[in-house]
C-alpha cells in the first residue's frame, strides 16, 4: 500500500525532526515535560494537516495555472502564518488551560520549519492530494513521537547528575544524536 | 478607521513590491535556471550513449526517450532514458543508454540518490577501491538485458547479464538492477510499439 | 568589559559571542544541523541567511516608522520570504551545484527564527545604521558557527576541508559525522564548550 508506506515513511523511517532537521527550535524548547510535548505535537499535526491541503491547493490551482510558481514561499508562509492564527483562536475558545499551557509556543509553530518544510516537500515529491494529505498526518505523526520521546528522556534526565556545561539545550543535543542514531536503524523498511 | 486604511495600505503596498521584484527577478533568472537543467540533461545523455550529433525526443507516456543519430545516418547509435524506483533510502534516479535493440546497456549513470554515505553512494563512486573507483557502473557497460539483470552476491559474476552486489549494500545494488529491469523493458514496450 | 564602552562596535560584537545566535540564543538550529555537512555548505548557507537578514533589517529599520504594529509580523514576513525567493533563484541560477547541496533549507530561511527575531527584536526598533551592526554582527556569529561545525564534521567524516584532503589515507572516516547523529553530537559538544569557556569567565 503506497499511502501506508508514505506515511510510515514520514512519521519514521524518514522522521522530519531526528533525518530532515525540521522542528528542532520547538523539540529544544518544548520537549521538557510529556504532556507539553504531547500538546504541541498535537498541535503541529493538525497545523501540518491543513497546511498539507491548503499549500496544495493554493499550488495546484491558483500558482502553477497563472505561472507564478515564484511567489512560493512567499505565499505559503502567509497561508501558514494566517492557519496558525486560525489554530490559536480555536484553541483559545475550546480549552483555556491548554492554550495557556502552551503558551508563545503556539504562535511559534509559525516559524517551526517542520510546517515550511512539509508544504515545500509534499510540492517538490509531486505527491497527488491525497498522498500530500497522508504525509502531512504522517510527518505530524513522526514529530509528535520524536517530541514525545525526548521529552520522557529529559524528565529522567532530570533526575540524573548531568554536567553543568551540558544542562539544557548540550545534553538534549546529545540525546537527541542517540535518538538519532537509533532512528537510522529503520531505514530500509521500504 | 484611519489604522484600518493605514495596514491595508501599508500591507498592499509591501506585496505590490513584492510581486513587482519577485516577477523581474523570474524573467531574470529563469532562463539561466532552465539553461542550467539542459545542460544537466545533455552531459548525462552524452555519458551513456556513442558519439552522436544530436538526439530526437520520443514521449512515452511516463518518459521521455532520447535517440541519438549521427547526421545522415537513419538507425540511431543508442537510446538513453532516465529511470527512477526506490533505493534503501529514498528515490535512485539513474540515466540509462541503451542499444537501439535494447540487447545491451551501453553505460548508466547514477543522477540522484540518497543512499547510506560510504556504503550505499558506492554506486556512483567506491573511494575505498583504490585501482577502480567507479567499480560498480562500470558493470553495466556491455550488460546483456536478456535474460534479466542479476545481482551476484560475493562471487564474480560468470554471465553476461550479472553484476557484483557491494559488499554491505547488497539493497541498494538490488535495487539498482530491479528499477532497470522494470523500467527498461516498459520503456522497450513503448518504444517498439510506436 | 572593553568593548562595551564604545556602544556601536558591541553592536556588531554582541552577534558574534555574547549573543551568538546559534549557541546562545538557539536560534537557526535547523540549517546549523542540516547543511554543515561539510565547510563549504555551511558557508554558503550562511552568506545566504546574511543577505536576507541584511536586506530584510534595512527595509524593515527604513518603514519601521510607517508600519502598523498589528501587521507588523505579516509585513516582516512577506518582506523576508521576497528576499528569500531572491537569494533562493540567484543560487539557482549561478550556483547550480550549491543550490543543489544546500536544497529546501534555502526556502527554510524563511522561517529561520533567527531573522524574524531580529527584526522584531531590534531592526524594527533602530535606525538603519544600528540594524545594519546588527544584523552584520549576527551573520558573522552564525557563519562562525556554521562553517566550524562545516569542517568539523568535513574533516572527520570525509577527511577533507572546503574539498581539500587533509587527512591521508590512513584515515577511515567517521560516516557519522555527516549524518544526522553526528550533527546533534557535534553541536551538543559546542554548546557544552562555550558555556564551559563562559562560566569560567564569570
Amino acid at each position: 500500500m503506497e499511502l501506508a508506506l508514505i506515511f510510515i515513511s514520514a512519521a519514521i523511517v524518514n522522521n522530519f525532526v531526528l533525518s530532515y532537521f525540521l522542528g528542532i527550535c520547538p523539540f529544544v524548547g518544548v520537549s521538557k515535560k510529556i504532556s507539553s510535548a504531547v500538546s504541541m505535537g498535537m498541535a503541529v499535526m493538525f497545523v501540518m494537516t491543513i497546511t498539507a491541503i491548503v499549500s496544495w491547493l493554493l499550488f495546484h490551482l491558483i500558482l502553477v495555472p497563472f505561472k507564478v510558481e515564484i511567489l512560493q514561499y512567499v505565499s505559503f508562509i502567509l497561508v501558514i502564518a494566517s492557519l496558525v492564527q486560525l489554530v490559536e483562536m480555536f484553541i483559545r475558545k475550546i480549552s483555556k488551560p491548554l492554550y495557556d499551557t502552551l503558551g508563545i509556543y503556539l504562535p511559534l509553530i509559525t516559524t517551526n520549519c517542520a510546517i515550511l518544510g512539509l508544504a515545500l516537500f509534499a510540492v517538490l515529491k509531486e505527491y497527488s492530494f491525497v498522498e500530500s494529505v497522508v504525509f502531512g498526518v504522517g510527518a505530524g505523526a513522526g514529530f509528535t513521537l520524536a517530541l514525545v520521546i525526548m521529552a520522557g528522556i529529559r524528565e529522567e534526565l532530570e533526575l540524573a547528575n548531568v554536567p553543568k556545561v551540558f544542562q539544557g539545550a548540550g545534553i538534549t543535543m546529545i540525546v537527541a544524536g542517540c535518538l538519532a542514531l537509533a532512528f537510522m536503524g529503520f531505514a530500509g523498511i521500504t | 478607521m484611519k489604522t484600518i486604511v493605514k495596514m491595508i495600505v501599508v500591507l498592499t503596498a509591501i506585496s505590490l513590491l513584492s510581486g513587482g521584484l519577485l516577477s523581474s527577478l523570474d524573467s531574470y533568472t529563469a532562463p539561466r535556471i532552465a539553461e542550467n537543467r539542459m545542460k544537466q540533461l545533455k552531459a548525462a545523455i552524452a555519458e551513456v550513449l556513442p558519439k552522436y550529433d544530436y538526439y530526437d525526443e520520443f514521449k512515452t507516456k511516463t518518459s521521455v526517450i532520447y535517440v541519438g543519430k549521427l547526421n545522415g545516418v537513419e538507425e540511431p547509435v543508442g537510446l538513453a532514458f532516465k529511470t527512477a524506483g526506490n533505493g534503501f533510502q529514498g528515490k535512485i534516479v539513474m540515466m540509462v543508454g541503451v542499444k537501439p535493440d535494447f540487447s545491451e546497456v551501453i553505460k548508466m549513470r547514477v543522477l540522484e540518490q540518497v543512499e547510506t554515505p560510504g556504503l550505499g553512494t558506492k554506486i556512483v563512486v567506491d573511494p575505498s577501491n583504490k585501482e577502480n573507483p567507479l567499480w560498480f557502473p562500470e558493470q553495466f557497460e556491455g550488460l546483456i538485458l536478456n535474460p534479466a539483470i542479476e545481482v551476484i552476491k560475493n562471487l564474480k559474476p560468470e554471465k553476461d547479464n550479472q553484476i557484483q552486489a557491494i559488499a554491505g549494500a547488497t539493497i541498494s545494488s538490488q535495487a539498482i538492477a530491479n528499477i532497470l529491469n522494470e523500467q527498461i523493458a516498459e520503456v522497450k514496450r513503448a518504444y517498439e510499439a510506436r | 568589559m572593553a568593548r562595551k564602552k564604545n556602544k556601536l562596535t558591541y553592536e556588531f560584537l554582541k552577534g558574534i559571542w555574547d549573543e551568538n545566535p546559534v549557541l546562545i540564543s538557539l536560534l537557526g538550529l535547523c540549517p546549523a544541523l542540516a547543511v554543515t555537512n561539510s565547510a563549504t555548505n555551511g558557508l554558503a548557507m550562511s552568506l545566504a541567511t546574511g543577505f536576507v537578514l541584511l536586506c530584510s533589517s534595512i527595509l524593515i529599520s527604513l518603514i519601521r516608522k510607517i508600519i502598523p504594529s498589528q501587521v507588523r509580523i505579516a509585513g516582516f514576513i512577506v518582506i523576508i520570504a521576497t528576499f528569500v525567493t531572491i537569494a533562493d533563484r540567484y543560487l539557482a541560477a549561478f550556483f547550480p551545484a550549491i543550490s543543489k547541496d544546500l536544497g529546501p533549507f534555502v526556502p527554510l530561511i524563511v522561517v529561520n527564527c533567527l531573522i524574524l527575531g531580529r527584526q522584531e527584536a531590534f531592526s524594527s526598533k533602530n535606525n538603519i545604521g544600528r540594524s545594519m551592526l546588527d544584523s552584520l554582527g549576527m551573520t558573522t556569529g552564525f557563519l562562525f558557527v556554521l562553517v566550524i561545525l562545516g569542517a568539523i564534521r568535513e574533516l572527520l567524516g570525509s577527511g577533507t576541508v572546503f574539498g581539500l584532503e587533509i587527512m591521508g589515507d590512513w584515515f577511515n572516516p567517521w560516516m557519522v559525522m555527516i549524518l544526522p547523529p553526528g550533527a546533534f553530537f557535534t553541536l551538543g559538544i559546542l554548546i557544552g564548550i562555550v558555556n564551559l569557556i563562559n562560566n569560567k569567565r564569570a
